[in-house]
Order: structure tokens, then sequence, then C-alpha cells
């Protein structure tokens, strides 16, 4: 169980990274190692064969005859190690392992921020998502409403519609009535007109002097009994 | 308008003083007014007679039975109507018959603003008017 997780790290781009830095680093350590370590080794040699030769007085100091090594070459030599030791640090692998360590937090700093930002867009899409959600709901909900609004609404105009109608039918009847009526008044009224004028006529011609004074005398003594 | 007023008081007077002791409206009254009137002065005497012609024309009116007929009524039917309208108005009303031949026959008599109408055209009018 453990061997998978270990894998999947080892696997992980920001660890790759790391990981080839800090491999970039042993190399260059390595490499000031080679470099130096000529110096070193002469100088252990001509130690050891300067000491040998001290303590025997023969191979050895006769090899560091034939090579010509001396105290103040040692010494010298020596010196010139540790300056450039001292100077290959402080001068090319110090920036160097500065530069890398920056820049390996740098990467650090990015993938934190990238890690970050897919955190926050997972978060913002997962709002995205229940904002939708919600707006879906809402429109749905909206819909619903308007299309319950616009029932109503198309109900209402109906009835008006109909009830407009019929008012419109009620009056155009009324109205029709009305013609009608008046059109039977100007008819009876046209009626009587000519029957009384042709009545007047008929018995202003027919009847006698004596019919018409015996009707004034009837007319006359009617009034007055009326009256009295 | 004050001046209108004793005008009108006026000329009321005059037109009662115009009546003999029945209440009638005679010619004689009405002469004895006049001469009356000339010999005393008076400010507004023309507007004063116009007013008393007028009451005088209106009491005349209220006396007056004017009988329209399109022929002639006997003497009989003309007392027996002044006898019956001077017995409804309680004042004495003289007769006055008047030709009208648009009547087609029988009578429309009229006692100042009173019509009463039994002829045979007001007859037809009324059923025109009640066949509409």
């Amino acid at each position: 169980m453990f061997a998978p997780v270990v894998a999947d790290t080892l696997c992980e781009p920001g660890y790759r990274r790391t990981y080839f830095i800090s491999l970039m680093k042993a190399h260059l350590y390595f490499l000031l190692l080679l470099l130096v370590l000529p110096f070193g080794l002469g100088a252990a040699e001509s130690t050891d064969a300067l000491t040998e030769a001290g303590a025997q007085g023969g191979v050895v100091s006769e090899l560091a005859g034939q090579f010509k090594v001396t105290w103040p070459t040692l010494i010298a030599q020596i010196v010139n190690f540790c300056v450039v030791a001292g100077v290959l640090y402080f001068f090319a692998i110090k920036p160097v392992a500065a530069t890398l360590d920056q820049r390996q937090q740098k990467i650090a700093d990015g993938l934190q921020y990238a890690e970050e930002m897919k955190t926050q867009l997972a978060e913002a899409e997962r709002e995205r998502a229940e904002k939708v959600r919600e707006a879906a709901v809402e429109a749905q909900k909206i819909l619903t409403e308007a299309r319950e609004q616009s029932k109503e609404m198309i109900e209402q105009k109906t009835q008006e519609a109909a009830a407009q109608a019929e008012s419109i039918i009620r009056k155009a009847s009324e109205a029709t009535e009305l013609e009608r009526q008046k059109m039977l008044s100007d008819v009876r009224k046209e009626v009587a007109r000519l029957v009384v004028s042709t009545s007047s006529k008929v018995l202003s011609r027919d009847l006698s002097d004596d019919e018409k004074s015996t009707f004034s005398e009837s007319a006359a003594k009617e009034l007055a009994s009326a009256e009295s | 308008m004050k001046r209108d007023k004793k005008i009108t008081q006026f000329a009321k007077k005059l037109v009662a003083l115009s009546k003999d002791e029945n209440g009638v409206v005679t010619e004689a009254k009405v002469g004895e007014v006049l001469d009356g009137l000339k010999q005393v002065s008076h400010r507004h005497e023309l507007a004063t007679l116009k007013s008393f012609l007028i009451y005088l024309r209106r009491e005349v009116a209220l006396q007056t039975a004017v009988v329209s007929t399109p022929g002639a009524l006997s003497d009989e039917a003309l007392k027996q109507i002044e006898a019956n309208f001077s017995k409804v108005y309680g004042r004495p009303i003289s007769a006055q018959t008047k030709e009208d031949a648009s009547l087609i026959a029988g009578v429309r008599i009229r006692v100042g603003d009173d019509v009463y109408d039994a002829s045979v055209a007001g007859r037809l009018e009324r059923l025109a008017e009640n066949v509409h």
C-alpha cells in the first residue's frame, strides 16, 4: 500500500523538478570534488612521501627528490587548493546553489499557486455549477409563474372578450329594437296622418251643412253639459 | 322697476273701475275711465294706457268664450254655453262665435288660456296622437 503512494508522489511533476535540481546540485559538488581531488591527492602524496622519507630516508625521499617535491611547494599547493576550493565555493557553487534554491522556491511557489488556483478553480466550478443549478431552478420557477400568469391572462382576456362581445351584441340588439320601434312609430305616425288627412277630406266633402250644424249643436250641448 | 310696478298697479285699478256691478267690463265704463284719465294729467300717461290696454284685453278674454265652429250655432246653444261657463268659472262670460271651416264639424271653445275642443278635426288629431 505504501509503494503506490511513493510511486504516485515520484511521478508528480513538482517532485520531478525538485529531484532534478537536487541531482544537479549533487553533480556540481561531485564536479568540485573531481576538480580539487588532484590537488588533494598530490598534497597527500607529498606529505606522505615527505613523512615517510623523513622517517625512513629511503625510496620516498628519493622519489620526492626526483619529482622535486619540497616543503614550500607542498605548502603552496595546500594553500592553492584551499584558495581554489574557497573561490569555487563562493563564486561558483554558492551562487549556483542559491540560484537553484531560488528556482526551486519559485517552482514550489508556482506549484503552490497552481494548486491554489486549481482549488479555486474547482471552487469556482462548484459555485458556477451551483449558480447554474439555482438559475435553472429560478428559470423554471419563473417559467412556471409566467405560464400560470399567461394562462390567467388568457382566461381573463377571453372572459373580457366574451363579455365585450355579449355587450356589443346586446347593444346591437337594443339598437336594432330601437330602430324597429322607431320605424314602427314612424309608420304608425304616417298611417295616422294619412288616415286623419283622408278622413278630414272625406268628412269635409261628404258631410252636408245640415249634418255639420247638427253635429255642432250636439257638440256644444255636450261641452255645456260636461262642464256643468 | 318701481315705476313699472306702480303703473301696473294703477292699470289694474283702472281695469277694476271698468267693470260694472256684475263684474263685466263694459264699453260705457271703459269710456268713463278714459274720460277721467283725460281730465287728470299723469306723468306716464302713455305707459299707463298701454298697461291698461293689456290688462283690459286680458280681462275681456277671460270674460269671453270664443266659440269656433264651421257653421252658425243657435242662440239657445250659445246661451247654454254662456250659462254653463259662467257657472264653472264663477264670473260672467259672454259667448262670441267665430267661423272656422278647418274644424269640419263641432265646436271649439276658448276661455282665456283654456281650450275645450269637441270638433271633428280635434278628435281626428287626438286619434292620430293616440295611434302614435
